[in-house]
């Protein structure tokens, strides 16, 4: 692992790579991964998704938030406009805006193992 | 005045047992019997696994001198659980943005060791060059109005933290940028960067009984010309201006010119509707 430390020939990834990964932040922090997935059904086709659970030590800025990676990019601007600025309710009845964005980090595990290894 | 008394929060063992090893154990000889630890995890299990990455991602709970542990960690962990990276990453990422959006100083060391740390993944190859220039880049110019009329909220005119952040992303992995795209990417950044410096150091804020802080100007001077020993320091925001309006007239004459080839070659391509 040592000799990893850089020297690096790398960025393989041609940056002309539509961007297809979103993150939607801002969610409330009591939201779970089912009532989330439910909420924002019918999903388009995607290659990637993961709930990511609020850091609740924040206390009045702690979100939870989720990334999906599309299939398709023509389905992004769908979702964008279904959920971008879309009020989420808490348990305590408070509302949330759900922000949506282009994950500033594009990568995703290769092989998708959420359904191999049951891994999140 | 009575404290309250300080109660630990109890945590199950294998939470305490991941923080210890994270937390407390890594250090660089051990890297690697760390990694064969967090190998043999119970990465089925949804709870401790997402649990992990979490503490993964926290590298603020790491001393600053073993963040590139826990970096040289991830990397090697990646080989047999893939999607930590990603996490990891993603949640790197995602603390630096909600930093600037908080912008309270009590959040300031944790922002450091994440950019920090930012740095290190990248050194370990778990985030591309793009990526950090994306985080250099947000850093400068999020919530920034660029305007001294127009104060913005989230970086007002006293607060320097973004410079510091900038300084420690590229102190820790700038030195890499050193052929080839990269090595423009850093150079097209440092001109901004330099914009920005000026930017605040000329904001009317600082006036002679409250100067800029010589602290600043310091670490600012010596994070670039470590990086570029011949690079030639803009002395003032006009000058770092023009050089931002010189760089855009040259792009936009290239772009001008691969426009015209363009026209000129007949067939081939076909102008999108």
């Amino acid at each position: 692992m040592e000799n990893d430390y850089c020297e690096q020939k790398h960025d393989k990834t041609d940056s002309t790579v539509p961007l297809t990964k979103v993150v939607v932040r801002r969610l409330p922090p009591s939201l779970t991964e089912e009532s989330f997935l439910e909420h924002i059904k019918p999903l388009p086709s995607t290659e990637h998704f993961y709930f990511v659970k609020a850091e609740k030590r924040l206390k009045q800025n702690a979100f939870s938030r989720a990334y999906i990676k599309f299939v398709k990019q023509d389905d992004i601007w769908q979702f964008k406009e279904r959920f971008d600025n879309h009020p989420f309710i808490d348990n305590r009845g408070a509302e949330y805006r759900a922000v949506v964005e282009f994950a500033p980090f594009q990568g995703v595990p290769v092989n998708d193992w959420k359904q191999n290894n049951g891994c999140k | 005045p009575e404290l309250a008394p300080y109660v630990k929060k109890e945590r199950p063992p294998m939470h305490e047992f991941i923080r210890k090893i994270l937390y407390q154990d890594l250090t660089k000889p051990n890297t690697d019997k760390v990694l064969r630890l967090m190998r043999k995890l119970e990465w089925d299990n949804e709870e401790l696994s997402s649990y992990a990455v979490k503490c993964l991602t926290f590298a603020f709970n790491v001393k600053y001198y073993n963040i590139r542990c826990l970096a040289n960690l991830v990397a090697g962990l990646v080989t047999y659980q893939e999607c930590v990276g990603t996490q990891v990453v993603d949640g790197v990422m995602e603390d630096i943005r909600l930093g600037m959006e908080i912008n309270q100083a009590k959040h300031n060391q944790r922002r450091v060791a994440m950019v920090k740390y930012l740095g290190e993944l990248y050194n370990y190859r778990m985030v591309e060059s793009g990526d950090v220039f994306k985080v250099l880049y947000s850093l400068i110019t999020f919530g920034v109005s660029m305007s001294h009329d127009v104060p913005s909220d989230l970086d007002p005119p006293e607060h320097l933290f973004r410079i510091r952040l900038v300084c420690i992303l590229l102190e820790t992995c700038g030195q890499y940028f050193s052929t080839g795209i990269s090595k423009k990417k850093l150079d097209y950044f440092l001109l901004f960067f330099q914009n920005y410096y000026w930017f605040k150091f000329s904001d009317p804020y600082w006036v002679t009984e409250n100067t800029f802080p010589v602290g600043m100007t310091h670490m600012f001077r010596d994070t670039l010309l470590n990086l570029r020993p011949n690079l030639l320091l803009y002395a003032n925001f006009e000058d770092a201006q023009k050089g931002i309006e010189d760089l855009k007239n040259e792009f936009a004459k290239t772009v001008l010119k691969q426009f015209q080839s363009v026209l000129n070659s007949p067939s081939e391509h076909e102008e999108p509707s």
